[in-house]
């Protein structure tokens, strides 16, 4: 029988900011080409939606006006997505959706929109925009992301990952949640090129755009393992790919960080 | 006194300049001009008998001041109008002190067009004070330089609610842009009405409501997040055009349709391919029915206004053909791949991806670029820039055929490599982003087959 796995996008329209989108693609792609289906549900404010036959959520980054209407419809999802992502649901967030999987963000002006405390994490606005090319670390990280399996998810030569931030916020980790790597070059969360990005079980948050998983193809066959672990409760190593033009974009974008100017304004 | 002063000043050191070749003389002048007198643009600025229309927004201001410009010259109207690279306030008063008479009590011209960028048109209306003000669309363009779409908009809302006394032309189609009214409520619209519908899935700007942040449905969609759309929920709606284009009809090479104000239509075409130029001459044939200009003229003078400066712009190479086509957005290039696609024929590409600061330096958006729409019709692909290899892995996810492809990060070598897979008669389609035009621009003019860097 073929398997499957099914993503939840969650607000597509309000949540796709930076080529978000280019996540579900490549989700999408590296599922059919090994003859697994991805089903690809969008979910909109007010939709009744079973969390519980999720395998994978993906929640982007929007503009503030995003942000602020999707906020509440989140939040009443609250409870059953922290169940299902504590049961083993695999989530992505970017950006935004990131700062709204923590406990809450802090505006300029003191005020706190709630987020839905998936992460042991929160965001305080900043005045400086940190914008620019990224690397990041995951050599470490990443070893501890894969206890349930009897294999690891991807080689160890594929311990970076590369994109581009553009936040304000700046999302400080609590002790119940690790970071997602380490910057080689950017800003980072707190702006100063220590620790990018947030995880807690199978739930990944990231400032990275570029979009993430074309360019970091490890990381997207990771989630679909997972995924696939969800479902199935058990899972094989995924079949290979030619990734050759996927690392060489890799590459590319790893010299083009080291070249072009990072800017925070 | 001043006024003539720097005026004078301006002069001397636009012909010093030029006559010693140490530059174009576009902004030196009018920087020192401004720097005599702080007051200089709004004085000379009130001398044009037909007044100042500024245009902003994301796509289609040359375009849309080009034929404007062309217009009223058809009309008998001389026009002083800036050219793309000079719209920032000194490249302004550089052009308002060139057209001045001696002593600056005069100006060489009926009106003055400017376009300007969304984020100095609050300093740039406050200095002149506009007539019309006309905002074309709002994409997602440059991100990382100017921040976030909804901040534009309110910057551009500044700038209208600054300026009580002009006459305010906003694109019904596009939520945003007319809900820019809340500003300045002295609005007139233009847009669309027609059955075409696009063959782009996505409505990636502005598809949510504006004032409940619910789902707009639009019947139909032309492109991007431009229509005739309704919010499922309130009662937020497209307002209806005083100026409109009806019964369209869009080809590979020209487009027609027919131009409708008050009690009076009229056929036009336009020979630059692309819906979003119809979108510039419904923006241009606006303003024009503002200054009085009569329909045929109107319908005249677009008929005959060719591309800017690599707009859809085509140059004949030998017995080929190069047409090039700027790709700034996810928006501009799916209508640019779409209108590609107008008739099946196989088509030759050369896509050129940079990041430098005038492309914005973010690449993530060629994944909201709907490729797939082309990818059937491709006789080959080359791949070309900073970026190529992103450009690359993008076709390789809309599933291109990869055997088609080539990257070659050389320009140079790109081109002729384009040029030698086709053959006497066809075109190769060059897909650049705004440095990388300049590029190609520089190497067809090294080559002799352009004459300058810019119109």
């Amino acid at each position: 029988m073929k398997q499957k796995i099914r993503i939840y996008h969650l607000y597509p329209d309000a949540m796709n900011l930076y080529g978000d989108l280019g996540n579900i693609i490549t989700l999408v792609k590296r599922c059919q080409w090994r003859d697994i289906l991805a089903e690809v549900i969008n979910v909109h404010i007010d939709d009744k939606t079973d969390f519980s036959d999720a395998d994978l959520v993906f929640l982007g980054g929007g503009q503030d006006r995003g942000q602020r209407t999707i906020a509440q419809d989140l939040s009443n999802r609250k409870e059953v997505i922290k169940k299902e992502i504590d049961k083993g649901m695999v989530a992505l967030t970017i950006c935004g959706g990131f700062q709204l999987f923590g406990q809450y963000f802090q505006t300029a002006e003191g005020d706190r929109i709630p987020g839905i405390e998936i992460f042991d994490a929160y965001t305080l606005a900043g005045k400086k925009r940190l914008i620019g090319n990224v690397i990041v670390d995951i050599a470490h990280t990443s070893t501890e992301w894969q206890t349930e399996l009897n294999f690891p998810t991807f080689e160890s030569a594929h311990t970076t990952l590369v994109g581009f931030e553009n936040h304000s916020g700046q999302t400080i980790l609590g002790p119940k949640c690790k970071p997602l790597g380490y910057v080689i070059r950017g800003f980072g969360n707190k702006g100063d090129g220590g620790y990018e990005g947030g995880v807690y079980k199978n739930a990944f948050g990231t400032y990275l755009h570029g979009s993430l998983l074309p360019k970091n193809p490890w990381l997207a066959d990771h989630l679909i393992l997972m995924a696939l672990f969800r479902r199935y409760g058990s899972v094989q190593k995924l079949q290979a790919l030619d990734d050759t033009i996927e690392i060489n974009a890799h590459n590319a974008a790893t010299i083009r960080s080291k070249t072009a100017k990072t800017v925070s304004i | 006194m001043r006024k003539f002063l720097a005026v004078l000043v301006a002069r001397i050191v636009r012909k010093t300049s030029r006559a010693t070749g140490q530059g174009s003389g576009s902004t030196l002048p009018g920087l020192l001009a401004e720097k005599i007198d702080p007051n200089i643009i709004s004085k000379l600025a009130r001398k044009f008998p037909k007044g100042i229309v500024l245009i902003t927004g994301t796509n289609g201001k040359t375009t849309t001041a080009k034929m404007l410009a062309a217009i009223l010259n058809k009309a008998g109207h001389k026009v002083v109008y800036n050219f793309a690279g000079s719209n920032l306030s000194r490249g302004i008063s550089s052009l308002l002190t060139e057209h001045a008479n001696f002593w600056g009590t005069k100006i060489k011209g009926q009106m003055g067009i400017f376009e300007v960028d969304e984020a100095t048109l609050p300093e740039i209306a406050a200095k002149i004070p506009p007539r019309y003000i006309l905002v074309t669309n709002l994409f997602r363009d440059q991100l990382d330089r100017y921040g976030e779409l909804d901040k534009t908009a309110a910057i551009i809302g500044s700038a209208l609610q600054a300026s009580p006394n002009a006459q305010i032309l906003l694109n019904a189609d596009d939520p945003l842009v007319a809900s820019l009214v809340k500003y300045n409520k002295n609005v007139k619209y233009f847009g669309i009405e027609d059955k075409i519908s696009t063959k782009s899935k996505r409505a990636i700007d502005s598809k949510d409501c504006l004032k409940c942040g619910h789902e707009l449905k639009y019947s139909p969609r032309y492109f991007g997040h431009l229509g005739i759309y309704k919010c499922s929920k309130c009662n937020f709606v497209r307002p209806k055009p005083q100026y409109f284009l009806s019964d369209l009809k869009l080809e590979i090479g020209s487009s027609e349709a027919c131009f409708n104000r008050k009690d009076e239509k009229q056929k036009i075409s336009v020979q630059i391919p692309g819906l979003y130029n119809i979108y510039n001459a419904l923006a241009a044939a606006s303003i024009a029915s503002e200054v009085d200009i009569p329909i045929n003229q109107i319908s005249y003078a677009l008929n005959n206004v060719s591309a800017a400066f690599g707009r859809m712009e085509k140059i004949p190479v030998g017995n080929k053909n190069i047409f090039i086509l700027l790709v700034k957005n996810p928006t501009g290039f799916t209508q640019g791949i779409e209108t590609l696609s107008y008739d099946r024929k196989l088509k030759n590409l050369l896509m050129i991806l940079n990041d430098n600061f005038a492309d914005g330096t973010d690449i993530s958006w060629i994944w909201d670029v709907e490729a797939e729409i082309i990818k059937d019709i491709i006789g080959s692909v080359i791949v070309s820039g900073i970026r190529a290899e992103d450009l690359l892995l993008r076709l390789k996810y809309a599933e291109f055929n990869l055997n088609k492809i080539t990257l070659e990060k050389d320009l140079a070598k790109a081109l002729d490599r384009g040029l030698g897979n086709i053959k006497d008669g066809e075109t190769l389609y060059i897909l650049p982003t705004y440095t990388a035009m300049l590029e190609i621009r520089r190497l067809l003019k090294n080559r002799g087959l352009v004459k300058g860097l810019m119109e």
